[in-house]
């Protein structure tokens, strides 16, 4: 019984050997194009049955932000970016983060060598002063479209497996900033212009910037750009870390940039705003909705 | 040890078209004994049992499984056709095409059908946590030279910013863990505080430039993974952890050129994570963020004709601080030898 079996085994698998040979010759002249062989890989898709982890879900992201590299204030806050997915790869969204400041190394120690009272005669700032006139940013955000050309998964210590993509994102930020200098501190009420006096005579400005208003508050629009990661926990949670630059123009320090004796934010007579990238690293928990996921074919 | 010569996917087409058959015939055997015939596949490209076992992979075939999920149902529905195995395919894992495998395939191949269409997620008895193995690693490094040539910046210093050209020679003992020697040189540049202190605050920073370093390192990958690029293209990468020790110099830029700088010896240690970007079998590209941690001896500030004019009574009453110096790296990484092989099967 069992050699007539065997050999009936044999014998088929060496015709469906035969076949397979045959066929796959014939799909290697079907696929030759020009006298050149093509793999059939290559009109494929990368991954079948996929987890639509993204596509047409709408995206809510509690997140946490820090400034990175800041010359005078660290910005640290939190916020909330909402996006949608148009499609596997597109999406748009908003994010806006409420801020406070702290102080970055470079400010504590200029503070501890500058004078309370300066002298009449010193160009030395107090530290009144310098203090008042650094601006924060209580409040920025930003509106963008997004691409996500990578996804894939990972293995971490051969144990876990889990979904992430890179994304990347550009669009229009804004950016609430504040300075407070009170007028007993920044005195001057005409930096940078003469006032007109007696006798036809006029009076000249003082050339001290120290006591001039910083002006470097007030809202500010300017670019976006950003990228970061989804690392996928579950279908609906993902770990989402971002580094975002929202440039806008600016004057951290309030104070006379450009060296011409007075604070302004006049084009015509002098600028001491200008065009800075603000780097921010955020991360946070994305919650997609709805919870379930699609599989492509 | 001579390394095994592997099998080309014409051998492995037959030998899965032998096993194949076998199961078509343990499948009629059953059948023999009363149970009920199962639906063929619809879903893959499942050719049907027989004559699918050539064509079958028309749709199945060259297919990557991303993911595990799927490589349940995927591997039943081969199983459930039979032979619905293309000579292009590229093998998840042997051990779901076990005959021994097959009654728990079909059992899950109801559900899998309708898992492998658009629609919601279904939890199956065979979970995809019970799969481990996903396809072997396309890059091996055990045993072999990585030569890294890479230029770095610095990320947290907003007074002074230093780029380095370096270069790093590692040997990988097994596939997630080297050692390796690094050198940098480093030249510097002012930042835009450096000078607005200097005219606004009227203070003049005190800043040291680091020169060159060099250091021992050890590293070690813990994730590896893989990503399709616009959908159509696989890049596999992984991510890695570097810690090291070793020596660097450090110079005093004096705030008063009047008076000469000095130059410290440091020890230092380093930390950093990495990731690792593979474009051939001899080239990949690496990013990574390094923190070299030491204690560094700046300028003092009481520095004057009469006090710490010269370079050695400056550096005797110079002052100490730990310094954080993290960097941001991008470099290419050769490999010798330039090719490799496996010595396991897949």
């Amino acid at each position: 019984m069992m050699k007539p079996t065997l050999l009936l085994f044999v014998g088929a698998a060496l015709v469906g050997t035969l076949a397979t040979d045959a066929l796959a010759d014939n799909n290697s002249n079907a696929s030759q194009t020009g006298g050149r062989r093509q793999n059939d890989l290559a009109q494929q898709v990368a991954v079948r049955h996929r987890r639509l982890l993204v596509k047409n879900r709408f995206e809510v992201t509690p997140l946490f932000e820090s400034s990175i590299d800041a010359d005078y204030q660290h910005t640290v806050g939190g916020g909330l970016k909402l996006e949608y997915h148009l499609g596997d790869m597109f999406s748009i969204g908003v994010i806006g983060v409420g801020s406070t400041s702290l102080h970055t190394g470079v400010v504590d120690k200029v503070l501890a060598t500058l004078p309370d009272t300066p002298s009449d005669t010193s160009k030395d700032p107090s530290k009144t002063q310098f203090l008042d006139h650094l601006n924060s940013i209580p409040i920025h955000g930003a509106a963008y479209i997004s691409i996500t050309p990578w996804y894939g998964k990972l293995a971490a210590f051969s144990s876990a497996f889990v979904a992430f993509d890179f994304y990347f994102q550009a669009g229009v930020s804004f950016a609430q900033l504040k300075s407070d200098c009170p007028p007993n501190v920044c005195t001057d009420t005409h930096p940078g212009t003469s006032l007109p006096g007696q006798n036809d005579m006029s009076i000249p400005p003082d050339n001290d910037p120290k006591n001039d208003p910083p002006l470097n508050d007030g809202n500010r629009v300017g670019l976006y750009l950003g990228g970061g990661i989804h690392v996928f926990l579950s279908d609906f949670l993902a770990l989402d870390l971002t580094v975002r630059d929202y440039a806008f123009s600016d004057n951290p320090s309030g104070a006379d940039y450009n060296a011409d004796q007075f604070v302004g934010n006049s084009p015509t007579l002098g600028d001491d705003n200008r065009f800075l990238h603000h780097l921010f690293f955020g991360a946070g928990l994305s919650i997609m909705l709805p919870t379930t996921v699609k599989r492509t074919p | 040890m001579k390394p095994l010569r592997m099998r080309t996917l014409r051998h492995r087409s037959r030998s899965v078209l032998i096993v194949a058959l076998a199961l078509v015939t343990s499948t009629a055997f059953a059948d023999k004994k009363g149970s009920k015939p199962k639906p063929a596949p619809t879903a893959g490209g499942g050719g049907g049992a027989g004559s699918g076992a050539a064509k079958g992979g028309g749709d199945a075939g060259g297919e990557i499984e991303m993911d595990s999920d799927s490589g349940a149902a995927k591997g039943s529905a081969s199983a459930g056709a039979g032979s619905n195995v293309d000579s292009g395919e590229i093998q998840m894992d042997d051990d779901q095409n076990k005959p021994g495998d097959l009654a728990a395939d079909l059992n899950a191949s109801d559900q899998s059908t309708a898992v492998v269409k658009s629609g919601e997620v279904k939890k199956t008895p065979i979970s995809w946590k019970d799969i481990t193995v996903v396809i072997r690693k396309p890059f091996l490094k055990v045993r072999r030279t990585e030569l890294n040539p890479f230029v770095a910046t610095t990320m947290n210093d907003n007074m002074i910013r230093h780029e380095t050209i370096g270069g790093e020679f590692a040997y990988w003992l097994t596939d997630v863990l080297a050692v390796g020697v690094e050198g940098q040189y480093y030249v510097h540049s002012f930042e835009e505080p450096y000078d607005l202190i200097a005219r606004q605050a009227r203070r003049l920073p005190t800043v040291n430039q680091y020169n060159w370093s060099t250091a021992l390192d050890f590293h070690y990958v813990p994730v590896y993974g893989k990503f399709a690029v616009l959908d159509h293209k696989l890049i596999t990468w992984e991510s890695y952890f570097t810690a090291g020790i070793g020596v660097g110099q450090s110079e005093v830029v004096p705030r008063d050129k009047a008076f000469p700088g000095f130059t410290n010896l440091l020890i230092q240690p380093n930390i950093g994570v990495n990731m690792r970007f593979f474009l051939a079998k001899w080239l990949t590209i690496n990013f990574g963020i390094r923190d070299y941690l030491f204690i560094d001896k700046f300028e003092p500030t009481n520095r004057s004709a009469m006090s710490n004019a010269t370079a050695a009574e400056a550096q005797a009453n110079a002052d100490s601080a730990f310094v954080n110096n993290i960097m941001f790296q991008i470099g290419l990484s050769f490999w010798l030898p330039t090719s490799f092989d496996y010595t396991t099967f897949r």
